[in-house]
């Protein structure tokens, strides 16, 4: 019983960063309708800037983060304006293929820059919590905490802001949204900005619980996907819920089943949701 | 895209260029490069049925190669069983596991069918490499036969330029396949799907039959290919059929033309022949790689088959005044 708390615990913290990465992925796809794969790459060179500024230049992690927030923006935004507004209006097949061209590209970016070893960013969390029998690292609780201010922070700005109106309008009608008067140029632009920033979080969050190395962020971006797939596309609390979910049940099936094997779970969970609930647990019916 | 007196002159052309190629190789190596270009010809007019025609882009391939190839090797390995008859089982195992990824995939449309198949293509990494009492892990397997009775036989197989030779005929016959399939009645509603999906289903057709039909013959083809890649080589391991090489594929119809035949065949060539010349870049290789797909995404989206036949068309016009 108590191993199953403990499990249950380490999947919340893991489910934070599929939220994360989740919730980035999601407001792309549904305000702007493309898949935008070379997230989960993206997300690792932030990690891996972070992991450089700590532990080489001898930043403060309070000073490294939000710069690597701030980078992120920036590396966003020009992602958009460069590779994807030129297909804006082409089929979504040669979006997606930018995105593939995308994630090779920054995976060898951060070849190039930061070598193939597998880092870890040193924090100092190095105390552990004993709560009623379950042991909770300090890294693994200001992992969720975090989680969970970006998520309000995002919720808030997308639904309390003049800007965050102009981006729903965006998304519900579009051509309805230039007559009113919405700047649907800057849109993308900002819209990409926030999910790499909320990307680059999650990398940060990888690198200092687990570990950053070529190949997580596809892995990452792969399972940013399953999240949605099973939450329900465009759909922010469903990558909430989603993510959660994933989280969970890979920590139980590592525990419980098998650690090579746990991240088969994702795609056997997004299978059997595609074959019963093609709309995602939370999406309404078609 | 119909077969064309001009068309077949043109396939004619590649064929006879290709029959002859060995004979202007001096280098063994490019003798080598010629028999995978020619193994990811197969691959690639696979994921053109799919890619290309249907307009859907599945990110499996080089795990369906990875299944040709282990299926057919283990075959082989634990059963005795004769080369020629793996090689022809290795591609209906292939189809089988397509069936069962495919059927729950192509529920989802455009992109997450992509992730999906993506997601596939891990799934069989993570198995071929975790199953080690069959696959041997990340070693791998040695000692796959060659086709025929070996150098006993009145062919001698393990030769490099008799292989290239079965390579091509086996290119040719897909190649054939692929032309006959996309100019029957099945090709132009794999198009029409690609066009516009909802109107097929307006107009009665059962869409998703059609579509998984496309995966699944790619599928085949690839698992077909990865067959002969591990007659080839003799050895395999799991690192060879990651996503990465999946998204070779990708790059391959992309690069040569997507919806067209030739395409496939200049996409494969340049795939295998690219990062040789590329060789001088390193590790910058990758984002050189990225890079050439991004811009001919964005400035050639047909392809150079595309722009070759525009340039054509110039010059014709030119000519004409």
């Amino acid at each position: 019983m108590l191993e199953l708390v403990q499990q249950i615990t380490n999947g919340v913290a893991i489910g934070s960063v599929y939220v994360l990465i989740a919730l980035g992925l999601t407001t792309v796809f549904g305000i702007l309708g493309i898949a935008h794969f070379a997230h989960g790459s993206v997300s690792m060179f932030g990690g891996y800037l972070v992991y450089v500024l700590v532990a080489f230049q001898g930043v403060s992690l309070w000073l490294a983060i939000p710069v690597a927030l701030v980078v992120g923006m920036g590396v966003g935004a020009l992602i958009e304006f460069l590779a994807y507004r030129p297909v804006r209006n082409a089929n979504h097949i040669n979006a997606f293929i930018i995105a593939l061209g995308l994630t090779m590209m920054v995976e060898g970016l951060n070849l190039q820059f930061f070598g193939a070893d597998q880092v870890v960013i040193p924090t100092g969390f190095d105390r552990v919590f004993e709560i009623a029998g379950v042991t909770i690292p300090e890294t693994r609780l200001y992992v969720v905490l975090a989680a969970t201010v970006l998520v309000i922070a995002m919720t808030a700005f997308v639904e309390g802001t003049k800007t965050g109106q102009a981006i729903r309008a965006v998304a519900q009608n579009r051509d309805a949204a230039i007559l009113m008067g919405v700047n649907v140029r800057s849109i993308p632009l900002i819209v990409f900005a926030m999910s790499t920033m909320l990307g680059v979080a999650a990398g940060v969050m990888v690198g200092s619980l687990f570990a950053i190395a070529p190949g997580v962020g596809e892995a990452m971006v792969v399972k940013g996907f399953a999240v949605l797939i099973l939450g329900g596309l465009g759909s922010i609390p469903g990558a909430i819920i989603g993510g959660l979910v994933l989280g969970v049940t890979e920590a139980l099936a590592a525990g419980f089943l098998s650690s090579a094997y746990k991240d088969v779970i994702a795609f056997v969970v997004m299978i059997v949701v595609l074959l019963f609930r093609p709309q995602g647990l939370l999406g309404g019916a078609k | 895209m119909t077969l064309t007196r001009k068309n077949g002159l043109l396939y004619l052309a590649i064929l006879v260029g290709l029959i002859v190629l060995p004979s202007f190789i001096s280098v063994k190596y490019y003798l080598h490069l010629s028999v995978l270009a020619l193994i990811w010809v197969i691959v690639a007019q696979g994921q053109n049925l799919i890619q290309g025609f249907t307009g859907y882009v599945s990110i499996a391939q080089a795990g369906f190669m990875g299944i040709g190839a282990y299926g057919t090797a283990l075959l082989g390995l634990n059963f005795g069983l004769p080369v020629w008859l793996t090689i022809l089982i290795a591609p209906l195992i292939t189809a089988l596991f397509a069936l069962v990824a495919g059927y729950p995939s192509l529920r989802v449309k455009g992109h997450y069918f992509a992730i999906v198949t993506l997601a596939f293509n891990m799934v069989i990494f993570i198995v071929l490499l975790n199953l080690t009492d069959v696959t041997n892990g990340e070693a791998g397997l040695m000692g796959i036969p060659k086709p025929g009775a070996g150098r006993d036989g009145a062919i001698d197989f393990a030769d490099r330029t008799t292989y290239y030779y079965l390579v091509l005929i086996a290119a040719t016959g897909v190649t054939a396949l692929a032309a006959l399939i996309v100019n029957s009645r099945l090709g132009r509603v794999l198009v029409a799907i690609r066009q516009n999906e909802t109107l097929v289903g307006a107009a009665g057709l059962a869409a998703w039959k059609y579509k998984l039909f496309a995966f699944v013959v790619s599928a085949m083809f690839a698992g077909f290919a990865g067959a002969l890649y591990a007659h080839y080589q003799s050895f395999i391991n799991p690192e060879i059929f990651t996503i990465a090489q999946s998204m070779d594929a990708v790059l391959a119809v992309i690069l040569g033309g997507s919806g067209t035949i030739t395409g496939p065949i200049i996409g494969a060539f340049a795939i295998v022949f690219l990062p040789e010349y590329l060789r001088f870049a390193d590790s910058f290789r990758l984002v050189i790689y990225g890079l050439i797909l991004i811009l001919a995404t964005i400035f050639m989206p047909r392809g150079i088959v595309g722009l070759a036949s525009d340039a054509l068309g110039l010059l014709k016009k030119r000519l004409a005044r």
